[in-house]
């Protein structure tokens, strides 16, 4: 971004409360996990732990074509088994629940059960509520179902071009293209008529996905009195998008309570929870009986709706005479599957960073979104950002290879520097703060980069291939909502709040009730809130427990998804302290006759300043609570001890019209560099970790140990896109992957032995202590990382890594051909 | 997932076993450790309407030492064959061999008889047992017979085990001293089936190789001995030329096909590697 027109920009003023660099407490400190006692023991409650009196158990038909028009289903048989109570096709379903909740604009029309076609294999065709799930399996087992086959749609590439039959969803046009948009940042034409060198890749990402140990699931009821529905889930954010389930089950909001259960291992794949609990909603409201469905491993991996992104890239990096990067030109393909739920608001994340820590200084991406017959896209730790971070620093690693520059001394010189922040990159966003350097350079040291390039070249005498790999990537924290939209040709429904809010109670005894608005979904939100709520009202962190919200008595909240869980209910403790420490020093104010400027808090008390004279917390409670009438009768001094308090995004703005300009939309910017030393043994493509260092830039932080957790599963994960896992489809839309027999994640032989995590603390000016978010980071950085190591090692023999998974069969084909050479 | 509805037959011994596999005939099913048989009906991809279960038989899971060989009972678990003294002392082979196979709880649960009775075509033990010459008794109405593995190993999760029969014991014979031996596999993942696996028995006498036995899974062949191999190092110098054009016939023998994991060249290029791989290391290990 050149000055004149960076000037022409302004940054709204920052609404931090909390400075970073002050003397804290509980902040920072490595403080064991308060949520682990009741998960250790087996008492966090599940979905699959609910269980309501008259409970029956659903089960579903599961399309076995990928593409085929229904021509009849016969129930009778299943209706007629002992000890089932309802059986539902698309057509009966359709009469009492609408279309699934949709953010796609416009919108592409989903089902819980397909009406009238089926678009991937797995797709719900019938449900059935029975006794037991054993009950309900046999019942489907005896449905009877006629399809006639339409045309399969299975490549990404060939599903731009098709017409007629092969077209999923006709009613939208002949073409099965969801969405296809052109955008330019900055002097791209120019940039590309001007370089020196252009280099070329096609990359090519794989489609995988979350895997949580517990799968979706939900329990509903509906009382037929009230006609109100309450539905227990494992989904994570209810509280902001669970209305939507409402308009499809064809009642208003506050006809719909949901209860939160632990929806533990998401990793964004319950974000957006909603064809189970409708499912479940719709057989309850159908038996009046509540009704369980959870879904099984197969049905999971064929049908979560929460797929990861699948694209083919075309990439092309200009760079000046002096190898500055100047433009990047993205053409890439997504194969989106069969429905749109979050239209293309991956890409718009990846355009957060689409530059990387990179002066780049302008961009073209030119995004084709199709449909196929395929289970639908949804999230997955990174949403469409890991995969630009993949493609950026392959493309970096070419211009190295192309020019024969250091892979090191390159990133530097093209780093934006620390001083140049905040910064705005080409396509609006602004990243607040960053040390790329410290980050780099802290890798390094800690890697011993030089001691393993002399054991690499020591192993290659001996025939044994080393590589070690680079990745400085970026790691974009604390979702805003602009993404879901700004990238739509009709924008559709422009959200531009993405709050969280937060109770906070203190009881009569002076402990507090943190009441949250986002389940628990596997990270740590208990443990920062505690240590967040003890930093802020010096209370000992056994004085706070934490509980959460259902949607009738929450507040608004947007829950855990694009890193920003921490820094929002930092954001919201903050506010909901200041007005429970206004109250506690009014009320002791009265008490102990002092100013309100004269009193503090300290270690559970409020003291006058420079004083030893004060009152517990739990003595100003048990006033609060029970004892109006010892303070002046003003409505200020009122009865209680308690706050609510919303959050709005700390910094966030809207995008120009023509989107030549996307707005601030994801500005808390992290950062992280990982380097893997592996050995690859070229006969059978095997490849082993000998090493790992990944050094990661979150900002303040408020527990080291959970946040080296967050690396080192996320590098796992990592792994596993890169190395392992892929949802593999055949020509014909046959699903290959339904079960983990077919579908290899890494498991602890597969993953580097010790990934060592270092820290380094760069802090927001925007967010609250300066907190960044740092939940997705390892994935972000992992397969970017590996494919260097890889090429690296394999040096000597020229193999170059454009696609993932590099399979142990695929790298010995890559390696076979260099040999041939 | 879940199983369609079946009835649950506790046997209490051999004999009460075989009685119920005579009374329900090919409706029913022998349940062992379940680590294949569950997963199958849960997938309903098999649906016995009897289940009997032999998990409780005393003394089917007992390894004992008889005429030169180990008798392992076919209800021992994975990992108590794997951590036998007698095992790794007597069949170090079948003891290498098992480092392979399936991850630790599958083991714990799982038992060699049932391994061998399922004959995954991917399974190592099946091959291994091949190799050492093992002998499976079977127990059926009319008694007992004993099958060699040669013979007992049919093709793709076939055996000879007839409808009314089960397996009882496997009879490894004890490998002679001074054999070299060696197992080595490539998995995607640790405990994964193996994509291809290479095991190789023989003895070093006066410089040239004897006593030869070699085999392999995933080679796309049913027998998992492949004597041409075998034949290409018989009575030959035991040098790395000859190991060379050994490993060479076996790709020539082999027809593996591609799969989801794998394609075909690469099981040609794994069984290149292993199989020298396992020749040098038996190699090293047989005493001159």
């Amino acid at each position: 971004m050149n000055v004149k027109a960076k000037a022409k920009k302004s940054i709204p003023a920052s609404r931090q409360r909390e400075v970073p660099g002050q003397d804290l407490k509980w902040i920072g400190q490595n403080m064991k996990r308060v949520e682990d006692p009741r998960l250790l023991v087996g008492e966090g409650e599940y979905a699959d732990d609910i269980a309501l009196a008259n409970m029956l158990h659903a089960a579903v038909l599961a399309s076995p074509h990928a593409h085929a028009r229904i021509i009849s289903i016969d129930v009778s048989k299943a209706l007629a088994l002992p000890g089932v109570h309802a059986v539902m096709t698309g057509e009966e379903v359709a009469k009492v629940t609408g279309p699934l909740p949709c953010f796609g604009s416009p919108p592409v029309e989903q089902r819980c059960v397909a009406l009238g076609k089926v678009r991937h294999v797995g797709e719900p065709v019938a449900i059935v509520a029975a006794d037991s799930r054993y009950i309900a399996e046999d019942a489907v087992g005896l449905i009877e179902v006629e399809y006639e086959q339409l045309p399969v749609v299975a490549d990404l590439r060939e599903a731009v071009h098709a017409k007629g039959a092969a077209v999923l969803h006709p009613e939208r046009g002949d073409n099965n293209i969801a969405l296809q948009r052109s955008f330019k940042f900055g002097t791209v034409d120019e940039d590309f008529a001007n370089a020196k060198t252009i280099v070329k890749r096609t990359l090519r990402w794989p489609r995988s996905g979350a895997q949580p140990l517990e799968t979706c699931g939900a329990v509903a009821d509906f009382n037929r009195g009230s006609g109100k529905f309450t539905v227990h889930c494992n989904t994570s954010m209810y509280n902001y998008v669970g209305w939507l389930w409402a308009v499809s089950l064809n009642v208003p909001a506050h006809k719909l309570n949901i209860v939160p259960t632990m929806a533990g291992g998401s990793f964004g794949s319950k974000l957006f929870l909603h064809k189970v609990p409708i499912i479940a909603a719709t057989l309850a409201r159908k038996t009046g009986r509540p009704v369980k469905y959870l879904e099984d491993r197969l049905e999971n991996l064929s049908s979560c709706d929460h797929h990861g992104s699948d694209r083919y890239y075309e990439c092309e990096l200009a760079l000046d005479a002096d190898n500055n990067m100047t433009a990047l030109k993205c053409d890439v393909i997504d194969d989106y599957g069969a429905y749109f739920q979050f239209g293309i608001g991956h890409h718009g994340n990846a355009l957060s960073q689409i530059t990387g820590p990179y002066k780049i200084r302008s961009v073209e991406a030119n995004i084709t979104a199709v449909l196929t017959n395929k289970c639908q896209q949804g999230a997955y730790r990174g949403f469409g950002s890991e995969v630009s971070n993949f493609v950026l620093e392959r493309m970096v690693d070419a211009a190295c290879d192309e020019l024969n520059l250091d892979r090191l001394a390159f990133r530097r010189q093209n780093f934006i520097k620390k001083a140049e922040f905040p910064y705005f990159i080409p396509t609006g966003n602004l990243y607040d703060s960053g040390d790329y350097e410290a980050v780099m350079d802290k890798a390094v040291g800690m890697l011993d980069l030089e001691g393993w390039r002399k054991k690499q070249a020591e192993a290659l005498k001996e025939g044994r291939y080393i590589g070690i790999g680079l990745a400085t990537c970026q790691e974009r924290s604390v979702f805003s909502s602009t993404e879901f939209w700004s990238l739509n040709n009709v924008p559709g429904f422009t959200l531009t709040s993405s709050a969280e809010g937060v109770s906070v109670k203190l009881d009569a005894l002076g402990n507090a009730v943190v009441k949250l608005q986002a389940p628990f979904w596997g990270n740590s939100p208990e443990t920062m809130a505690v240590q967040i709520l003890a930093e802020q009202l010096q209370l000992a962190p056994s004085a706070i427990s934490v509980a959460y919200a259902d949607t009738d008595s929450g507040l608004s909240g947007t829950g855990p998804g694009g890193s920003r869980y921490t820094v929002m209910i930092a954001g919201a403790l903050v506010g909901a302290s200041k007005i429970i420490r206004n109250k506690l020093f009014l009320l002791a104010g009265h008490l102990l006759q002092a100013g309100k400027d004269k009193l503090e808090l300290r270690d559970g008390k409020v003291m006058v300043k420079g004083t030893e004279q004060g009152m517990s917390i739990a003595d100003i409670a048990m006033q609060a609570h029970f004892f109006r009438l010892s303070f002046p009768d003003e409505p200020e001094f009122d009865t209680g001890l308690d706050a609510n308090y919303t959050y709005d995004h700390p910094l966030t703005t809207l995008p120009s019209d023509d989107r030549t300009d996307l707005g601030i939309f994801y500005p808390i910017m992290g950062h992280m560099c990982h380097m893997p030393v592996i050995e690859v043994d070229i006969e059978t493509g095997k490849i082993t970790f000998l090493d790992y260092v990944a050094v990661h830039d979150c900002g303040t932080i408020v527990n080291p140990m959970t946040l080296a957790g967050h690396v080192r599963g996320g590098t796992a994960q990592g792994v596993g896109t890169a190395l392992y896992e892929q949802y593999d489809y055949d020509e014909q839309g046959q699903f290959r992957s339904g079960s983990y027999a077919d579908y290899l994640m890494p498991k602890v032989m597969e993953v580097p032995p010790n990934v060592r995590v270092g820290h380094v603390e760069t802090p927001s000016p925007f967010t609250e202590y300066g907190i960044k978010g740092g939940g997705e980071g390892g994935r972000m950085g992992t397969p970017p990382a590996l494919a260097g190591a890889i090429e690296d090692a394999l040096r000597p023999l020229g193999v170059r890594i454009d696609a993932l998974p590099v399979t142990p069969s695929k790298l010995r084909g890559l390696i076979r051909q260099a040999q041939a050479k | 997932m879940k199983p369609s509805p079946f009835e649950y037959v506790r046997a209490t011994s051999v004999a009460d076993a075989v009685k119920a596999l005579a009374a329900h005939g090919d409706r029913a099913k022998l349940l062992a450790g379940g680590q294949s048989l569950i997963p199958m009906m849960n997938f309903r991809m098999v649906a016995p309407e009897v289940l009997i279960d032999i998990g409780n038989i005393p003394g089917l899971d007992e390894i004992t030492i008889g005429d030169g060989s180990v008798q392992i009972g076919a209800g021992a678990r994975h990992n108590v064959v794997m951590a036998s003294d007698v095992v790794r002392q007597h069949c170090p082979l079948l003891a290498d061999a098992y480092s392979h196979v399936a991850h630790f709880t599958i083991r714990n649960r799982g038992t060699i008889g049932g391994n061998i009775c399922h004959h995954d075509p991917a399974s190592e033990v099946p091959l291994v047992l091949t190799l050492l010459g093992a002998s499976l008794v079977l127990a059926g109405p009319k008694g007992n017979r004993t099958v060699p593995a040669d013979t007992f190993f049919l093709g793709m999760m076939e055996t000879a085990i007839a409808e009314d029969e089960m397996l009882v014991r496997i009879d490894v014979p004890f490998q002679p001293a001074g054999e070299g031996w060696s197992f080595h596999e490539m998995s995607v993942r640790k405990g994964d089936y193996a994509i291809v696996c290479a095991a190789v028995r023989l003895t070093v006498k006066d410089g040239a190789f004897h006593d030869v036995r070699v085999g392999f899974n995933g080679a796309g062949t049913e027998t998992k001995r492949m004597a041409g191999v075998e034949q290409a190092l018989e009575g030959k110098p035991a040098t790395d030329a000859t190991i060379a054009a050994a490993v060479k016939v076996a790709v020539d023998l082999s027809d593996p096909s591609d799969d989801v994991q794998a394609d075909a060249a690469y099981k040609r290029d794994l069984l290149s590697a292993l199989g020298r791989r396992a020749l040098e290391q038996a190699r090293a290990r047989a005493s001159n």
